[in-house]
């Protein structure tokens, strides 16, 4: 829950610095993001996890759903890896089609985030006076509001289940988006070619989305890569709450929230999904974090 | 600097207003009401009627607004569906305790992060930079309620050191506060490493170390103070995040604040709680931010506000 | 050298707060047990909303309660309704008026005396729709009360009804100070701070945390040996168990099957296995083809295997149900189970006309009962194997109940797990409500809109004939239609287990979900 902050903070110190506004050349950004040790690690363990949920179905001879109740709750062994669940599911392969949901959230919640704080935050930035005004307060009431809280309330309204977690998540990081996507775009409107762009008549939304927006691109990027991996966090913060994915779904969150009932008598059930939840969010973190780097004209 | 705080606390007037606009109409698309909630089944349609009308909320809901407005006004906070006890008075009770929480998590987490922070930029690419930057990455990384429960296990089952769950004597509060700060710190530890990295390459360090001035007196009282800039904007965002994500930790530990009280309340439906709980955390939030502002002011003299925004 | 003195500065803090950390284990444990202990601590799942006995809606209420203000006539842990303040109760002839005799010398921890008056002034709060008690329900079928003399009070009903005396003897019905009624003018006043008769008087409530009760010296039963009871309320599982192994709680209630095994084999630990009054069940929306059809509701009956629930899911801490209503409810009569058998499951569906098997959407809760999604999951994996393709949809409780209690014209449920708990322990609470075609919603709990002519009249009229056998007869007679004509997929009557530190003597766990602790005391 947190990493928001982290990427929010480099919003605040590092995208305002993006003065110089260099088309940023993808080699160059690529080159360094491979130099960077970190990253690569990054890349590697969101590499695994990609391969691992597209290729599920043929590492595992077991389906996610497949019940074996004469055979629940055992530890791994050469049958099952990871050992099985209260209903004698196979965890590995629950784990394995688990990534693909927990992929497809992160996604999915920051394309929503995206989609709507973006233009909320380029809009306020752009036109600054009245609608700015009202929209910063609009930001600051979103962000007073716990996060968190704003998920919960989300997913009862809605329903339980994944679709409705990533308009959840994606709905609580827009503030975010709005509040980033302004600030770099204040910055932008005093650029030389903006004022020229105007001068020569071109149209605001035309100024806006050919010009200023994919200079910002940068922030939003790196932005992303973080909420990708809070989301996973928030997700999974839902499904603890029984509020996550609709059984029998292999969502992290939810497999984690029911292994804990059996904490005592088969800890892998609460072990292997928190490592697996673990290991993901490190990994867009460290991507993000080169990404940042990479993306930086002062550190690269 | 007194314009400034005044015209803040102004903002803040709106965004209060919008945050209680905001609950008010939320929790009441939630389905459901509070009656069928708090008695499930045994519901009958006469006690759905009484609690409805008891609670106003068979008016209209404009009106609806402007009893919960007024009464706030009046210093009323409403009452609750679930206990029909004085919302003011739960808080007065609840939210002591999750502040408590909050405060001890974020001073754990500054005391570990700036100085694990803080040394590992003195001592870049060091063994204990290495593994502190480590275990930074994984304290932000890790699901807060999954580490509860793993140090839940591990300090009060299988040691025996501290109390599992409750509250009482202070280490009741060790493992919730920690487990609580673990992200903050490690954030906070890696914000101070690059703050201070940055800092350590300004000129008037460099000036400062050609001046012969000893590395200690550079490092303290030149770089660490402007280092803590970005830093205290961290921890007021944090102080907020740690009030609403005690949530999961206040559910492992059993610890009796407003964070799983809110939780507890949206699914009784109990909307006098939410809104009054969810009001006065978006107040204190407000506050805190505005007074990481000021501080901020103090550290950095070349911020002015009188005039600016 | 400017650095590594910083450094051992910033060592040494993280040491301190390591050590400070290790103190604090440290400086616990050498705190050897005390040997007269004066408290006795109850962990509970969750925190009462209310003492005020017309606030009181769950099972924890009732737990904490029960100790403070007493009913009129209590339940014994096999269902006989036993003397508590009421000595004696008794019905005329029409069974449409009841006369309580009531206990002598008992006062309340006010001083004030218990009395009539003092009972009908409850009674009359409680029925109040001003105050709006919950389950105001239980007794409204009261009309007058006429306090007959200082000890005796006789009730009239507006028609006959014959499980009055369970319904006095529910936890909620519970007698306060008239002096304490007095004082909450307003009909919205609540009380906190319980004055009740019972064999503990109420302390302190700590919100969200406990509540503690000491011991009342003046009782008028025996006082009870332990001075002290706090209930805690730990909502986490496993931080409840946590808690009784570390001896921070002395008795727990709601294990997790899954874990009654491994505290069992720890010698300073007992379990203790209690039935329940709650019964799981899967309605069926009895209006909505294809599950109008006798048949193909006895065809779910047959595809899933209710034994591999209890024993595997359950752990054994379960029974498959044998009748509509748990074998401690009066009326019940041993009828069941269906047997798992997916051949005659087919056959049933095939005579049906849904061969090809029939797709739907199976509601359940999540955390509300006993492992319910975990059930829920179980029983999509059976039905499946007969061609049921059931996919689970679950809400949390709040909109679940808003779902379910919908008329049938606007209802979307077909297919929804339930439990209900025949608190009452008589047929009458568990069928009528919820069999009945007159309780349908928005009236009862019939969810399923079912509707059995006989059924109906056999339920209706066994509730006000007063003679205990011809009532008994009816029931069996509902239960055995019912069976047969299946308006649910009938699972099981949930268990409940608690433990307890090996070294409590006394502790009652009663099947209605409470823990009782004014017999306890603590042995060696």
């Amino acid at each position: 829950m947190s990493t928001e902050l982290e990427s929010d903070l480099t919003g605040a110190v590092e995208g305002g610095e993006h003065d110089e506004q260099h088309e940023p050349e993808l080699k160059a950004i690529a080159r360094h993001l491979f130099k960077n040790r970190a990253a690569v690690v990054g890349m590697v363990i969101i590499g695994i996890f990609l391969l691992g949920a597209i290729f599920a179905p043929l590492l595992t001879p077991y389906g996610p759903t497949d019940t074996a109740l004469g055979s629940s709750l055992q530890g791994p062994s050469l049958d099952h890896p990871l050992g099985t669940d209260e209903l004698g599911r196979d965890l590995f392969s629950r784990l394995l089609f688990g990534a693909r949901i927990s992929v497809m959230i992160g996604l999915i919640s920051v394309v929503i985030g995206v989609v709507i704080g973006v233009p909320i935050g380029a809009i306020s930035g752009y036109y600054g006076g009245a609608i700015d005004l009202f929209t910063q307060r609009f930001i600051d009431i979103m962000i007073a509001f716990p996060g968190i809280l704003l998920a919960i309330i989300v997913v009862t309204v809605l329903g339980v289940g994944v679709e409705n977690v990533m308009i959840a998540t994606g709905l609580a990081s827009v503030p975010l988006y709005a509040r980033l996507v302004r600030g770099s775009v204040l910055s932008a409107k005093e650029q030389t070619y903006v004022h020229a762009a105007k001068a020569a008549g071109i149209r605001n939304s035309s100024i806006i989305f050919r010009h200023i927006l994919p200079n910002c691109l940068g922030p939003i990027i790196v932005q992303s890569t973080f909420q990708i991996a809070t989301s996973i966090l928030w997700a999974a913060g839902l499904g603890f709450l029984g509020l996550g994915a609709q059984a029998p779904t292999p969502e992290w969150g939810a497999i984690l929230s029911r292994g804990r009932g059996y904490m005592r008598v088969a800890h892998h059930l609460t072990t292997f999904p928190g490592v697996a939840i673990l290991l993901m969010v490190l990994g867009f973190n460290l991507i993000g974090d080169g990404l940042r780097d990479a993306l930086d004209p002062k550190t690269r | 600097m007194y314009r400034y705080v005044i015209r803040r606390l102004l903002l803040t007037i709106p965004v209060l207003v919008g945050v209680s606009l905001l609950v008010f109409f939320m929790i009441r698309l939630l389905p459901g009401d509070p009656a069928r909630a708090l008695a499930g089944m045994q519901a009958s349609p006469e006690f759905i009627e009484q609690t409805r009308a008891r609670y106003y909320l068979d008016e209209p809901l404009p009106v609806q607004y402007g009893i919960f407005v007024r009464d706030i006004l009046r210093g009323d906070l409403g009452q609750s569906t679930f206990s029909r006890r004085p919302v003011a008075l739960e808080l007065r009770i609840r939210f002591p305790r999750t502040l408590q929480l909050a405060v001890t998590a974020l001073a754990i987490a500054t005391v570990v992060g700036v100085s694990a922070g803080v040394v590992s930029a003195t001592k870049r690419y060091s063994l204990f930079d290495n593994i502190s930057m480590l275990l930074a990455l994984i304290g932000v990384a890790a699901p807060v309620f999954w580490l509860a429960l793993m140090l839940q296990l591990l300090f009060a089952v299988n040691l025996g050191w501290l109390p599992s769950s409750g509250i009482g004597t202070w280490r009741h509060m060790v493992l919730p506060s920690v487990t609580l700060g673990m992200a903050s710190a490690g954030l906070i530890a890696r914000i101070t490493r690059s703050s201070m990295l940055d800092v350590l390459r300004q000129d008037y360090i460099m000036t400062a170390r050609a001046k012969g001035l000893v590395e200690q007196i550079v490092v303290y009282k030149h770089a660490f103070k402007n280092a803590l800039i970005p830093v205290v904007t961290v921890m007021g965002l944090q102080f907020g995040i740690l009030l609403g994500g005690a949530v999961l930790t206040e559910t492992v530990f059993a610890w009796p604040g407003v964070g799983r009280l809110l939780v507890d309340s949206i699914l009784r439906r109990d909307y006098p709680v939410v809104q009054a709980t969810v009001l006065v955390l978006a107040l204190s939030f407000v506050l805190i931010n505005l007074i990481v502002d000021i501080i901020y002011a103090y550290l950095d003299p070349r911020i002015t506000y009188d005039g600016a925004s | 050298m400017g650095t590594t003195t910083l450094r051992k500065v910033a060592v040494l803090s993280l040491v301190l707060v390591l050590a400070g950390a290790l103190l604090a284990g440290a400086a616990g444990q050498p705190e050897e047990e005390v040997v007269v202990r004066d408290e006795i601590v109850i962990a509970m799942g969750a925190e009462p909303e209310a003492l005020d006995p017309v606030a009181m809606t769950s099972a924890p209420a009732a737990t904490v309660s029960e100790h403070v203000s007493q009913p009129l006539i209590y339940m014994e842990e096999d269902g006989t309704l036993a003397p508590l303040l009421a000595t004696d109760w008794y019905a005329n002839e029409d069974g449409d008026e009841w006369t309580l005799e009531l206990r002598e010398g008992v006062t309340f921890h006010d001083g004030e005396p218990f009395n009539a008056e003092a009972v009908k002034a409850n009674l009359e709060r409680f029925l109040d729709p001003d105050v709006g008690a919950a389950y105001a329900f239980l007794i409204n079928r009261i009309q007058e009360m006429e306090v007959v003399d200082e000890h005796t009070l006789r009730l009239y009903l507006d028609a006959p009804f014959a499980p009055m005396a369970s319904h006095l003897s529910h936890s909620f019905v519970a007698m306060i100070s008239p002096a304490q009624i007095a004082e909450l003018d307003d009909p919205d006043d609540i009380t906190d701070a319980p004055i009740g008769t019972g064999p503990y008087r109420f302390v302190e409530w700590d919100r969200g945390s406990s509540i503690t009760v000491e011991v009342n010296e003046d009782y008028w039963g025996d006082i009870p040996e332990i001075p002290r009871v706090r209930f805690n309320f730990i909502e986490e599982d496993s931080a409840r168990m946590v808690a009784l192994e570390t001896g921070e709680a002395d008795v727990v209630m709601r294990v997790p099957p899954v874990d009654a095994d491994r505290l069992a084999a720890e010698p300073d630990i007992d379990v203790v296995y209690q039935t329940s009054v709650r019964q799981i069940y899967i309605g069926f929306n009895a209006q909505a083809e294809p599950f109008d059809d006798p048949r193909v509701r006895r065809a779910f009956n047959y595809a899933v295997d209710k034994e591999s629930i209890v024993a595997d899911i359950l752990r054994d801490n379960a029974f498959v149900a044998d009748a509509p209503i748990p074998d401690a409810v009066f009326g019940h009569t041993s009828v069941g189970p269906y047997e798992h058998d997916p051949d005659r499951a087919r056959e049933l569906l095939a005579e049906a006309g849904y061969e090809d098997g029939i797709s739907f959407t199976l509601y359940h809760p999540t955390g509300r009962y006993l492992l319910d999604s975990t059930i829920a999951e179980a029983v999509q994996a059976q039905l499946a194997q007969v061609g049921l393709d059931a996919s689970l949809q679950t809400l949390e409780w709040g909109s679940y109940i808003d779902m379910l209690d919908t008329p049938l014209e606007d209802a979307e449920h077909e297919v929804y797990m339930l439990g209900w708990g025949t608190v009452t322990l008589d047929a009458d609470y568990g069928l009528y409500a919820l069999l009945h075609s007159s309780q349908a919603p928005p009236v009862g709990n019939n969810y399923g809109f079912y509707g059995h002519d006989e059924v109906d009249e056999l339920l209706a009229d066994a509730r006000v004939i007063p003679d205990v056998d011809q009532r008994e007869a009816m029931y069996h007679e509902a239960i055995e239609l019912l069976w047969e004509d299946a308006p649910w997929l009938f699972l099981h009557n949930e268990g409940q287990i608690n433990a307890q530190r090996a070294n409590v003597e006394g502790v009652i766990h009663h099947p209605l979900e409470n823990v009782s602790v004014w017999n306890a005391r603590f042995g060696d």
